[in-house]
């Protein structure tokens, strides 16, 4: 789980971040990093599903760069990116177009968030990794 | 809309306030036999200022209207300063996006989505001279809300060195820094975060040099609102301001200042949420810990140093994006409580703002919140008017105790600074916040509109972008590296440096440093360089 460039506010990543933990999950959270970086730690993680939280509005700028590098390090097909946070309707379906597998807006539940991540992840690869 | 449910439904059958403190159901003299009123109480405007810090209160003077403003670039956030200027605002609120609130360049990598989003981009002090082009600011109060250390102090030298290139003296300056080390390193995440301490020490900079130049601004305000949005409940709120004030006196006393020459402008800044009797006992709570902590440990002779003053601004955090109109509900009576509570100065949150920036409508109604307030409910009249209420004084009494009992916690734990240093902090303010997420998804806590009284009307969000602040700023950037005598700016960079690593006050480097034209983030990267890095202890 990352937070793109200057977006400052983490406390809705902490709670996704929290409860998928309570779920049995295994997180890392990297805080704020480049586009390089969150990408470089989605393969040395082997991760399954990359969250990114914006509340600042820098996704427009920034998840279109992070899908460009998923794909040219070839990853894209073994991640699923999820997007969080305060997303306008027609940011988020730009976003799904590109590539983006799911944005979770203002006002989803911690449970719906978990639950997507169960369905998704355990019909492409196996069991939650923990 | 909701179906099997009356028009009211049923009262939660939880009876606890909000930051639980068990509720009977009516209250008694006996409740509040303890309370010894000329001891506890006293009048308004008099020791231990539970009942407000001001004899005639609202009938001398008025909350501060103050509303929020910033976005852009300079010249195009200096226009709206003219125009709430032109309106009748009183104060300017001046908000700086996060590239330039954590001293960075716009030209920066990581900043390419947010500059000049949700707050005005300043790179070096040419922006800073275009900012208040034309704006009295020998006249009007300038709240600048610049919440981390590591970049309020240099944004602030460059403020100090616009109004001297004016030929205005800091004398006259009147305003607010917020300077919050709690907002670096514990509210808000950001690359690239300074040690807790070293932000500490650069935000006591500010108060020191304040105290020896500008009398009239208020180098540090303690962002209670904000430690309210990023979890806390109201105790933990009024507990950690008051824990953070102390820590403040406490270096400015062992920085060999006597308390009087600088505790009268210590302030702080408090939410305004919905549990309206808790909001309303917090705020008398903490001003009666407050003089109490100062009498006891500081002894001061001037009484302004143990008087806690204090704004407002009701929360957003307690705002829905669903249903957006049922927000002017909620945030006039957040705004009652600040009343009823005492606020020095008022922000009502706009009703759109868990939807977008604040529209016009919206910021229009905010503001027409507060005047209804003033001049139509006469809640204005009279100091304190909740004195006496068995139920309030009860809360006040508990709250007090609560407080106190957080206060001896964090002394326990080394201090504030040690409790940020260990995690402490953090894993509070998430834990209170994880906890309330939960009792809302559950439905155990209600929300009208969002888990309850629901309906089907999708939610629009809506950003506004402002494309141009990039360019203009990189633009900016390479005008002043090519037009500026870079020995000088090297030199005084280095000065800088040499200040921030041994004991001197760092902020009379950073004007000479931004006069001889190093940017902001040049500023801001001596202390990175020095003590950066650090991870903040969140998981």
């Amino acid at each position: 789980m990352a937070k793109m460039g200057f977006d400052a506010h983490y406390r809705g990543a902490m709670m996704v971040a929290r409860h998928l933990v309570q779920r049995g999950m295994e997180v890392v959270y990297i805080g704020n990093r480049l586009p390089e970086e969150i990408v470089r730690t989605v393969i040395d993680e082997d991760a399954q599903v990359l969250g990114l939280s914006s509340l600042s509005g820098n996704h427009m700028v920034m998840v279109p760069r992070i899908l460009k590098l998923l794909r040219a390090e070839e990853v894209m097909d073994r991640v699923k990116v999820l997007l969080g946070g305060v997303v306008p309707r027609e940011d988020a379906r730009a976003l799904l177009a590109q590539g983006v597998a799911a944005v979770f807006g203002t006002g989803s539940s911690l449970d719906d968030i978990a639950d997507w991540i169960e369905a998704a992840v355990g019909s492409g690869s196996g069991a939650v990794h923990t | 809309m909701s179906h099997d449910e009356d028009a009211l439904g049923s009262l939660a059958k939880d009876y606890r306030t909000t930051s639980g403190i068990p509720v009977e159901q009516a209250y008694t003299a006996d409740d509040i036999a303890d309370l010894e009123p000329a001891r506890d109480l006293g009048l308004p405007g008099e020791p231990p200022y539970t009942r407000g810090i001001h004899r005639n209160m609202y009938r001398g003077r008025l909350w501060t209207i103050r509303q929020l403003a910033g976005f852009g670039t300079a010249e195009e956030t200096n226009g709206r300063f003219r125009l709430l200027l032109d309106q009748g605002a009183t104060g300017i609120n001046c908000v700086f996006d996060f590239v330039t609130n954590r001293g960075f360049s716009s030209d920066h990598p990581l900043a390419e989505g947010d500059v000049g989003q949700g707050g005005v981009a300043i790179d070096c002090l040419g922006d800073m001279v275009q900012l208040f082009d034309g704006i009295p600011v020998d006249d009007v109060s300038v709240s600048l809300v610049l919440s981390n250390p590591v970049g309020a102090g240099a944004i602030f030298a460059a403020y100090l060195a616009m109004a001297r290139r004016r030929g205005i003296p800091w004398e006259k300056l009147r305003g607010t820094l917020q300077n919050d080390f709690l907002m670096e390193t514990v509210v808000l995440t950001a690359p690239n975060i300074l040690e807790p301490a070293f932000s500490f020490r650069l935000s006591v900079d500010v108060v020191e040099f304040c105290m020896q130049h500008l009398p009239q601004w208020n180098p540090i305000s303690f962002a209670g609102y904000n430690y309210r949005e990023a979890g806390a409940d109201a105790v933990q709120e009024a507990a950690l301001v008051i824990a953070h004030a102390l820590a403040v006196a406490d270096e400015m006393v062992r920085r060999g200042h006597p308390v009087d020459s600088f505790a009268p402008r210590l302030s702080s800044f408090f939410t305004a949420d919905n549990d309206l009797f808790e909001e309303v006992a917090k705020y008398r709570a903490a001003r009666r810990v407050y003089h109490r902590m100062f009498e006891e440990r500081f002894a001061p002779r001037d009484p302004r140093s143990s008087r806690l003053r204090f704004h407002v601004q009701t929360s957003g955090a307690a705002l829905t994006a669903q249903q957006p109109l049922n927000n002017v509900a909620r945030a006039a009576y957040h705004a009652l409580a600040a009343v009823l509570g005492g606020a020095q100065s008022l922000h009502v949150s706009a009703y759109d703002e868990a939807l977008c920036l604040p529209s016009e409508a919206a910021a229009l109604t905010a503001l027409r919140t507060q005047q209804v307030l003033v001049h139509e409910t006469g809640v204005a009249r009279t100091a304190d008017p909740l004195a006496g209420s068995y139920y309030v004084e009860h809360l006040t009494n508990e709250m007090e105790r609560r407080i106190l009992a957080y206060l001896a916690q964090l002394d326990e734990l080394g201090g504030l600074v040690a409790a940020v240093e260990s995690g402490w902090v953090h894993h509070e303010l998430l834990g209170t916040s994880y906890d309330r997420e939960l009792a809302i998804t559950s439905g155990e806590r209600k929300v009208v509109g969002v888990n309850c009284f629901t309906d089907d009307v999708p939610i629009e969000i809506e950003l506004f972008r402002f494309p141009s602040a990039l360019e203009h700023q990189v633009e900016t950037l390479e005008e002043l590296r090519r037009t500026r005598d870079a020995g000088a700016a090297a030199k005084a960079i280095a000065e800088l440096r040499k200040a921030a690593t041994g004991r001197e006050n760092t902020l009379p480097r950073l004007i000479d440093a931004v006069e001889a034209g190093a940017s902001i983030g040049e500023c801001c990267d001596v202390f990175r360089e020095l003590h950066g890095g650090w991870q903040q202890p969140l998981l």
